[in-house]
């Protein structure tokens, strides 16, 4: 018979968690959001002996309280029925602060069993931990794993099913432990206890629980939790009893728990260390007041380049090939009689747009991977202590660096690095804000209206778009935090984790699944998206239409004209060529070269055509750089524009930031225009 | 003294801190509790430290270090 064992995992930050979960589980996982939070929850399953274990792996956390979404839900799974046996992953190296959760976690009173994990760390700094005694203190099953090697995995599993359903009410150390005189005995029935005279309050509250809600199960959590002052369960358990619950002792209960940790480590800790970790003589140059800066921006720029030339240079040929695809599909589509709108449908607009997206794939890669490294290895949180000063300025955490830089090459992979955030705020700033910044993509709008109207100071109008572009997203940002009414200010408070080499099985599984979810799911939006532009730009009133001049995109654009007055690109073809940019940016190019029938765009010749026709309709080199803004500022191009759907799940929100970013654009093309005129 | 004063490769014991609830909090869930002792171990200009507590290093921005008071500890070398 196959009984079923729910397993959750539950540990500190950077303990080894998700390692471990993964050794156990693979990359056989389901990610899904918990119900109604933006919290991811992991789910896996494995067979062992005769049971069916279901695994979920819980969000990190350092407490229990109800401040934060990651909390909550860790403890309401962990309270409900969902979990059978709770596996609290703790990193050996730092046990005193680990153990604060272990010791919560063993309060709620549901079966723990802890895998003592980095314990290769604390043998190589000296330290032995006593694995006798930790358990006989906590009255939990202690078993050393390494999450890396894959050691101790078994007997940890073993363990679980033994410890399944440990009803025992009385803790190990109940054998050991001195009686006490203590009029409630707690020492024989608890793990933690308190001072008498909180042990007192939480009984008071204990009697007026058991009296008030008769079903509740965990009377001594709950009281515990009340005494702390803790909204949700206020709000769920309201009770009357202003003697006891006007204050709160959240502090105190705090306290203790780490009073009885100090007694917990002196007891199993030996040989406590003095000498110098590798972390710290590490960290004396990474996050050295004048080097850590440069060391971040050099580390910054290989990831850059890696994901940029490499990931290009993959690009090129999985652009070749789709390409070739596209050629081919159409001529057997052409020989075999499709009608012509059916064979621009499949070639120009689903293999086109699906090839799009497809040779962003190289960048996203090797981006993640370098990404996964970087945390990991305990890298990240440096990086966001060593730019939290600048970073800070903005209302933003350090991290937010890391987005705004790989901008500069590509805002689809910035936008989804805006994922290791901590805060939704901060994801939602850089998505309004990383569109700003110039991309590759627009580099050849660039090369183009400044070869043809800036001669030899070119290069000097085509750099001021990337400073332009830096300028105006840092000055976003500032308005948005300026305007920020709740004033949070930023208060850098963050782990700086033990340096370690990085998991390959993790960081494998971390890519793929980035990788995966980009193709999944960002590839239906930005697909549909592409299906859209390719109707507005082959069909017009009279259905198919080869001449993109008769197509729906021109008539919008011959409409939009006296918008686009003001700001010097009043010329329907310029309109109609920007609306094909949002398809890609480079597009603008190649539009160009259609709508004003100009071959060789790229070549002297071409540009001299092409430069000779706009001059004729007045276009001067005020206009040219008027384009080349508009371009810069105006939405991103639909693949960034379906990734920010992706990332922040809101419709609204993505709208709001089109609309932002158009008129943003429109506002400074207006001044750049105007106040060029008066000179 | 405030924390934020404080001097590399020194030891502090933390007396009182003037913290919003929430902040408290979490510094007391990483083990920051009154009475413990704090190492310096890196400091920037502007004032946001990397300390450790507890044998795990955090790094503390100027606007929580500057409102938690330290004594300092004495050495035991």
């Amino acid at each position: 018979m196959n009984d079923k064992i729910r397993v959750g995992f539950m540990g500190n930050p950077n303990c080894g968690k998700t390692t471990l979960f993964n050794a156990f589980t693979g990359a056989n996982l389901k990610v899904a959001n918990w119900p109604g939070v933006t919290v991811e929850k992991v789910e896996g399953s494995m067979k062992f002996q005769n049971y069916e274990i279901q695994l979920v792996d819980l969000p990190g956390t350092y407490s229990l309280t109800s401040y934060t979404m990651e909390e909550v839900v860790t403890r309401q799974c962990a309270l409900s029925d969902e979990i059978d046996v709770i596996i609290d992953v703790v990193d050996a190296s730092s046990l005193e602060r680990n153990l604060y959760l272990t010791l919560l976690l063993i309060e709620l009173g549901k079966p723990v069993v802890m895998a003592l994990n980095m314990m290769d760390i604390v043998e190589k700094r000296g330290m032995e931990i006593d694995l006798h005694r930790l358990p006989e203190m906590l009255g939990i099953p202690v078993i050393p794993v390494s999450a890396r090697k894959n050691k101790g995995l078994d007997i940890l599993m073993h363990a679980v099913v033994h410890h399944k359903d440990f009803k025992e009410e009385h803790p190990l150390i109940h054998h050991h432990a001195s009686q006490t005189e203590h009029q409630h005995d707690h020492h024989r029935e608890f793990v933690m206890v308190y001072s008498d005279w909180l042990e007192d309050k939480i009984d008071i509250i204990k009697e007026a629980l058991e009296a008030a809600y008769p079903d509740m199960q965990k009377y001594r959590w709950h009281a515990i939790k009340l005494l702390e002052d803790d909204e949700e369960i206020k709000k769920q358990y309201p009770l009357e009893r202003p003697s006891v619950l006007n204050e709160n002792y959240e502090s105190e209960i705090i306290n203790e728990k780490y009073d009885f940790i100090e007694e917990i480590v002196g007891e199993v800790m030996v040989n406590k260390s003095k000498k110098e970790e590798r972390t710290d003589s590490v960290d004396k140059w990474l996050i050295h007041p004048i080097w850590g800066l440069p060391v971040f921006l050099g580390i910054m720029a290989v990831v850059f380049v890696l994901t940029f030339t490499l990931g290009d240079w993959m690009g090129d040929y999985l652009a070749t090939l789709i390409g070739w695809l596209g050629e081919s599909i159409r001529g057997i589509l052409v020989s075999s009689g499709a009608a012509k709108w059916i064979v621009s449908l499949v070639a120009d607009g689903i293999i086109a747009g699906v090839g799009g997206i497809l040779t962003f794939l190289p960048n996203i890669f090797i981006l993640f991977l370098a990404l996964a490294f970087l945390e990991d290895s305990g890298y990240m949180s440096r990086a966001a202590y060593v730019m939290d000063s600048l970073m800070g300025r903005l209302g933003l955490s350090g991290r937010a660096f890391i987005p705004m830089i790989l901008g500069f090459g590509c805002t689809v992979p910035a936008i989804m690095a805006s994922r290791m955030l901590e805060n939704k705020s901060d994801r939602l700033k850089i998505m309004l804000v990383t569109p700003f910044i110039s991309c590759s993509a627009r580099l050849p709008i660039y090369l183009l209206f400044s070869q043809m109207f800036f001669g030899n100071y070119a290069m000097i109008a085509a750099y001021s778009m990337y400073v332009l572009g830096m300028v105006i997203a840092i000055a976003v940002a500032m308005v948005l935090h300026i305007a920020d009414r709740k004033k949070a200010e930023y208060n850098l408070l963050m782990e700086l984790p033990e340096y370690k080499a990085p998991s390959a099985r993790t960081v494998a599984i971390y890519v793929w699944d980035k990788v995966k979810d980009y193709l999944a799911r960002a590839g239906t939006i930005i697909f549909i998206a592409s299906i859209i532009m390719w109707f507005l730009l082959n069909f017009g009133i009279h259905g198919y239409v080869t001449d993109i001049t008769e197509s729906f995109g021109s008539i919008i654009g011959k409409v939009a004209v006296p918008v686009f007055k003001p700001i010097g690109l009043g010329y329907w073809q310029i309109v109609v060529a920007l609306i094909a940019g949002i398809s890609a940016k480079e597009v603008v190019v190649s539009s160009c070269s259609v709508l004003y029938s100009v071959s060789g765009i790229s070549t002297a010749a071409g540009m001299a055509s092409l430069a000779g026709l706009l001059g004729n309709q007045g276009f001067t080199m005020l206009n040219a750089y008027c384009m080349m803004t508009f371009c810069l500022l105006y939405v991103p191009c639909i693949a960034a524009i379906g990734t920010i759907r992706r990332e922040s799940g809101s419709n609204r929100f993505t709208a709001m930031t089109v609309g932002v970013q158009l008129a943003v654009a429109w506002f400074v093309t207006f001044l750049i225009y105007q106040i060029g005129s008066l000179i | 003294m405030k924390l934020f004063e404080g001097k590399i490769h020194k030891t502090y014991r933390v007396k009182n801190k003037d913290l919003p609830i929430k902040i408290d909090r979490r510094l007391e869930a990483l083990g920051m509790t009154v009475g413990t002792s704090v190492d310096v171990l890196h400091k920037k200009k502007y004032g946001a430290l990397v300390i450790k507590v507890r044998g795990t290093r955090l790094a503390v921005g100027k606007h929580i270090s500057e409102n938690i008071q330290v004594e300092e500890e004495e050495s035991h070398e």
